[in-house]
């Protein structure tokens, strides 16, 4: 068991200018301009293959790079540039927040973070059904955290769905307690560094099943069983604990807990500067739905409300909501 | 050998400076140590050093019983964090990993002996005329973890009518098993009402209310 010890944010944390939620194209952009301006700026984000540009095996239309990118490069390039201007990037997923409060507030699972001004750009890679026996089976085999929860685990058999680097992290993980894992990728490939592929797939005790997903969890008081789909054939698999990593398409906004108004498909609504209905939080990127879901559009509306956060902090001149779009 | 380093030093003494009250750390171990009591006995003995407003007292559970008892402290390796008076907030369990992070909130929380909980919150604790136990299980590699913990120790300081501990699953695993601990958080409510997963301050108290009118039928 970890006996080392982690400290949190104080119960007084630093106050940054700019808090921005999502280091992608949009967020990390956004961090180029508010460093520049002058103003700290802090960008919480998951993981570099966390959003959509880690499914982006090459960008060749981004206006300035000719030669195709890779999407997890692209925004490397654009937080490395931020970095240059003193934007400060620490990894987290913030669980929720307080918009209302000044200055503004995001809390990770062990941390809070203290913004006069907050950007949101958590992107679209939001999950949409859940599987049957999925939220009936929470807590009882059906867990979202390995590093929380392997240890109840112990010599049991376990999968993990997922295909990013954070379920190849998680299921590495499992290794140490479970006796064997069974790693459920939905697609033929993945969207993870090829090294991290090749610790998982050389593991003696992960089996890989590619292109398999889930149609059941199965369990009484606890997981028993997943039923499986793929390649043309089903499957039971016994298994007492799923871990599941996957991804959908829909705004991330579930840590907003409602503080700011959505459209009927989930996106949040925004100004023509970009803020959003409360006053100093803007949102930008794949969240919105009037957005055009490309690597140049999220950066430039980035940039649209970084300059929009530097007038908001320094006077309001020029500032003129409109809540026609 | 010290377990904290020199810049977790330099940090928690840095917080500890800023306790607006004095702080109690009453540590229970026993003669023969349980597999983390003497890691636990160092540790809240190396947090104390760090700021006059702190002081570790170490008791025996059995030669000591009058003051568990007193306590309410039934196993090892307990902290209890009594600021003012007792809050009714406890440790169960090495506060290792993220959990020292909640260890060091609540001794922010007993030092001021007051919190920053939504009206309504503070309204349903202030009406409790029957005890409230909270058991928050966890693990110290889980980051989701202290935000329930903290959340419990707050309610505790809060309201006289509330105890709440952080049980490491791992150190306890009878009642791991008891409570059908399989994820972290787990917040277990009078033993009738359980919440799964770090929630937000008005789902815990709807289930707070929940195991109140699960009482009140029993009755």
């Amino acid at each position: 068991m970890s006996t080392d010890f982690v400290i949190g944010e104080s119960s007084e944390p630093q106050t940054y200018d700019v808090v921005v939620i999502g280091g992608g194209p949009a967020g990390a952009s956004a961090a180029i301009y508010t460093a520049r301006a002058d103003l700290t700026t802090l960008v919480i984000d998951k993981g570099l293959t966390a959003g959509a540009m880690g499914m982006a095996s090459k960008i060749a239309n981004y206006p300035g790079l000719p030669e195709p990118i890779a999407g997890t490069d692209l925004v490397r390039r654009i937080r490395d540039q931020a970095r240059s201007f003193g934007a400060s990037f620490v990894d987290g997923k913030v669980l929720r927040v307080d918009l209302k409060a000044e200055p503004k507030r995001a809390w990770t699972g062990s941390a809070e973070y203290r913004g006069r001004a907050m950007i949101i750009a958590t992107g679209a890679m939001g999950r949409t059904n859940r599987f049957a026996g999925e939220d009936r089976l929470l807590g009882r085999g059906v867990s979202y955290c390995a590093t929380c929860d392997a240890a109840f685990f112990r010599d049991r058999t376990v999968a993990v769905a997922g295909n990013s680097d954070e379920a190849i992290d998680e299921a590495l993980t499992l290794t140490r307690f479970a006796s064997r894992v069974h790693f459920l990728n939905p697609r033929a490939d993945f969207l993870a560094p090829e090294g991290l592929v090749d610790e998982l797939r050389a593991h003696e005790k992960i089996t890989v099943h590619p292109s398999t997903r889930i149609k059941e969890i199965v369990g009484d008081t606890g997981v028993e069983a997943i039923h499986v789909v793929g390649r043309g054939r089903e499957e039971i698999i016994d298994v007492a604990g799923i871990f599941i990593y996957l991804q959908g398409n829909v705004p991330i906004t579930d840590y907003l807990d409602g503080q700011l108004p959505t459209s009927g498909e989930g996106c949040i609504v925004v100004d023509t500067t970009f803020q959003t209905e409360v006053e100093g939080v803007f949102a930008v990127g794949d969240v919105l739905c009037t957005h055009v879901k490309q690597a140049a559009i999220s950066a430039a509306e980035g940039v649209t409300a970084a300059i929009a956060v530097d007038r908001h902090l320094h006077g309001r001149e020029g500032l003129r909501p409109d809540w026609s779009r | 050998m010290p377990l904290l380093d020199a810049e977790v030093k330099e940090e928690v003494a840095r917080r500890l400076g800023t306790l607006t009250g004095p702080v109690r750390l009453v540590m229970f171990t026993q003669e023969i140590e349980c597999e983390y009591c003497s890691e636990t006995r160092q540790l809240v003995q190396e947090v104390a050093d760090l700021s006059a407003h702190v002081t570790a007292t170490v008791y025996d559970l059995v030669a000591d019983s009058a003051r568990a008892d007193e306590l309410g402290v039934d196993k090892i390796p307990a902290i209890a964090v009594i600021g003012e008076r007792d809050y009714g907030i406890r440790f169960y369990g090495i506060p290792s990993g993220y959990e020292f992070t909640s260890l060091l909130a609540a001794m922010e929380t007993a030092a001021a002996g007051e919190v920053d909980l939504a009206q309504a919150t503070l309204e349903t604790l202030s009406r409790l005329s029957t005890p409230v136990h909270m058991q928050v299980f966890v693990t110290p590699t889980c980051p989701y973890c202290p935000q329930a913990v903290v959340l419990a120790h707050k309610m505790a300081v809060a309201s006289p009518m509330v105890q709440s501990d952080m049980i490491s699953a791992q150190e306890f695993p009878h009642l791991a098993m008891k409570y059908q601990v399989m994820g972290v958080p787990r917040t277990v409510i009078n033993e009738v009402t359980h919440i799964e997963g770090a929630a937000d301050e008005p789902v815990v108290l709807e289930k707070l209310r929940e195991a109140l009118r699960a009482r009140r039928e029993e009755q």
